[in-house]
């Protein structure tokens, strides 16, 4: 039986510049290992599968897959997914939000306008400070080494997964800064932590901050686009009255130019202090799929 | 402007045993770094675009994998010469089609329904170029004193034949040994293959190309490797089957279960060939 399928790329600034996602609209009838073949034949990062929701709080639900094993919960494809089934009509919000329902429990996402430019955003995890340190803090110190660092100070964040903070002085220098990998997969390891992540203020028209995602530990490579990391940059921010002067703690960061992507990724704070990270999304294939039950 | 777009399985008697394929149609438009960014955003081993043909070819076509541009590739122009004969971009005469790809015009064999044919495209002349004793770990396997052989039909494949077909398929390559000869010999990788007569295959065949493709560093199911097989076991004189074709199973120990239907004519050419399943079909919009 052929099923609606659509192939995005989200957080995209243009098709080609994001996070892939498959999403097989209609999944009633796939067994576990089906979906898991899916996973792996699309040969994306992530492919979901849409159930129609169970209880009248949720309007869709969904599991997730890499080409490996299904994934309790990530952003992205919750993002992605969300985008697709309301360009397809399958759902609604209600009071600007939809609710998936899926292993991880029920989430709310935050839809925010329409069409082209709609967003949806996924509350993530409260982040706390963990440590500020400073510069020539003896862990830090090689891996800062060469930076041109900006005004506030590194810090620890801890927002489910650990990450040091740093801000550089300008786009310019984050943009041209070379990592010192061997000093990141130091720090990760010495810390527990995912390594660094240096930001910097930008005065592009349609973006506030750019941001780069050194990733040392478990594996070594630079993040495309991170939305859990941002939203422990958020946090730092909003802790140290460092947001930009925007409605509602909204703004925009750019990333992942350095390894050939583009993404945008949009942070707000709601009134009670939570931050919700997301963006918009854009489909590039639009079709059927039909695979043996 | 929306494109037509299909996602195929090739050489697959069912969706998802054998290697996808992108297929964009009315690719005249797209420019070079239109369809390569395409083709890495897809991520499939390779996606092919069709463009207008020249006078002399049914068909054209260019293949990318995520990283570069193919003259020529088995598995695209299987789904190309597929796709051209079910979607009607093209109408065999007798059972033959020409394809025109980068590495010029080739003919392909067309057989049975036209909603479902089956189809087999020559591969270009197989060379043995050189031998060399067993690298890379493989000996332990390989036919005791029997050399892998250097075959070139566009890429360049060291073929190793294994002493038994269970050893071949238990076998966990030393994938770094691998990638430091296949790099020294400038080759793309080594196939391995043993006989193993079953009801549905005759031939067992393993490509492993760690040095080429990092990511891939066995690749499922490989046209061109199959088609060096069929040359090398014609050469020898012990090509199984009847009437020089036979059919090699792949790609098994990759949760994959290929199927490349090989067949060497009288002129010593390989052709090969399968099943296609159409697994997505649609529109695309970059």
């Amino acid at each position: 039986m052929p099923r609606r399928y659509v192939q995005l790329d989200v957080f995209a600034s243009r098709p080609g510049a994001g996070n892939p996602l498959a999403v097989v609209l209609d999944a009633e009838g796939l067994d576990d290992a089906a979906m898991q073949a899916i996973a792996k034949w699309t040969r994306l990062p992530e492919t979901t599968f849409v159930f129609p929701a169970v209880s009248d709080d949720a309007t869709h639900r969904i599991r997730i897959f890499s080409p490996r094993r299904e994934v309790p919960f990530a952003g992205h494809p919750s993002v992605g997914t969300a985008h697709a089934l309301l360009d397809a009509g399958l759902i609604a919000p209600r009071e600007g939000f939809v609710v998936q329902d899926g292993i991880a429990g029920k989430l709310p996402l935050k839809v925010n306008g329409e069409g082209a430019e709609r967003t949806i955003a996924v509350r993530t995890p409260r982040a706390r400070v963990q440590e500020i340190a400073t510069p020539d803090d003896p862990r830090l110190r090689a891996a800062l080494a060469g930076l041109d660092l900006g005004a506030l100070p590194p810090v620890l964040m801890d927002g489910g997964r650990r990450w040091w903070l740093a801000e550089l002085a300008s786009e310019t220098a984050l943009r041209s800064a070379t990592p010192n990998w061997d000093a990141i997969i130091a720090l990760a390891n010495a810390t527990e932590s995912m390594g660094l992540f240096v930001y910097a203020r930008s005065d592009d028209p349609v973006y506030h901050f750019a941001v780069r995602a050194f990733v040392g530990a478990p594996a070594q490579f630079e993040d495309a686009a991170s939305g859990a990391a941002n939203a422990t940059l958020a946090a730092w921010l909003a802790e140290r009255d460092a947001l930009p002067d925007q409605p509602g703690g909204f703004y925009r960061v750019s990333q992942g130019r350095e390894v050939g992507h583009d993404a945008i990724i949009e942070l707000s704070i709601d009134a009670e202090g939570d931050v919700w990270s997301g963006g918009r999304a854009v489909a590039v294939v639009t079709g059927m799929l039909d695979w043996p039950e | 402007m929306p494109h037509r777009y299909l996602q195929l399985d090739v050489f697959a008697a069912r969706a998802g045993t054998g290697n996808p394929l992108g297929v964009v149609f009315d690719a005249g438009p797209m420019d070079t770094a239109t369809m390569q960014a395409l083709a890495a955003w897809l991520n499939l081993s390779e996606t092919i675009f069709f463009l207008p043909p020249d006078p002399g070819a049914d068909y054209r076509i260019r293949i990318f994998t995520p990283g570069s541009e193919l003259p020529f590739a088995g598995h695209p122009s299987v789904g190309a010469a597929w796709t051209a004969v079910v979607h009607g971009l093209a109408i065999p005469r007798d059972g033959q089609l020409i394809q025109q790809c980068e590495a010029g015009l080739l003919p392909v064999e067309i057989s049975g329904d036209h909603a479902n044919p089956r189809v087999a495209v020559r591969s270009p002349r197989a060379k043995h170029l050189q031998d060399h004793a067993p690298l890379a770990g493989l000996d332990a396997i390989a036919v005791p004193g029997q050399a892998a052989a250097l075959w070139n039909n566009g890429p360049s494949w060291w073929m190793v034949e294994a002493a038994s077909a269970k050893a071949l398929r238990g076998l966990k390559p030393d994938f770094s040994a691998i990638a430091a000869w296949t790099n020294a010999t400038a080759t793309t990788g080594v196939a391995m293959f043993a006989l193993e007569p079953e009801a549905d295959h005759d031939v067992v065949v393993r490509a492993f190309c760690p040095g080429d493709a990092v990511n891939v560093p066995e690749d499922p199911v490989t046209g061109s490797a199959n088609a060096l097989v069929g040359a090398l076991l014609h050469a020898q004189g012990w090509l199984p089957g009847v009437d020089g074709r036979y059919i090699a199973s792949q790609g098994r120990e990759l949760g994959r279960d290929g199927r490349v239907h090989v067949r060497v004519d009288d002129d010593g050419q390989v052709w090969i060939g399968g099943q296609v399943q159409q697994v997505i079909a649609g529109t695309l919009d970059w």
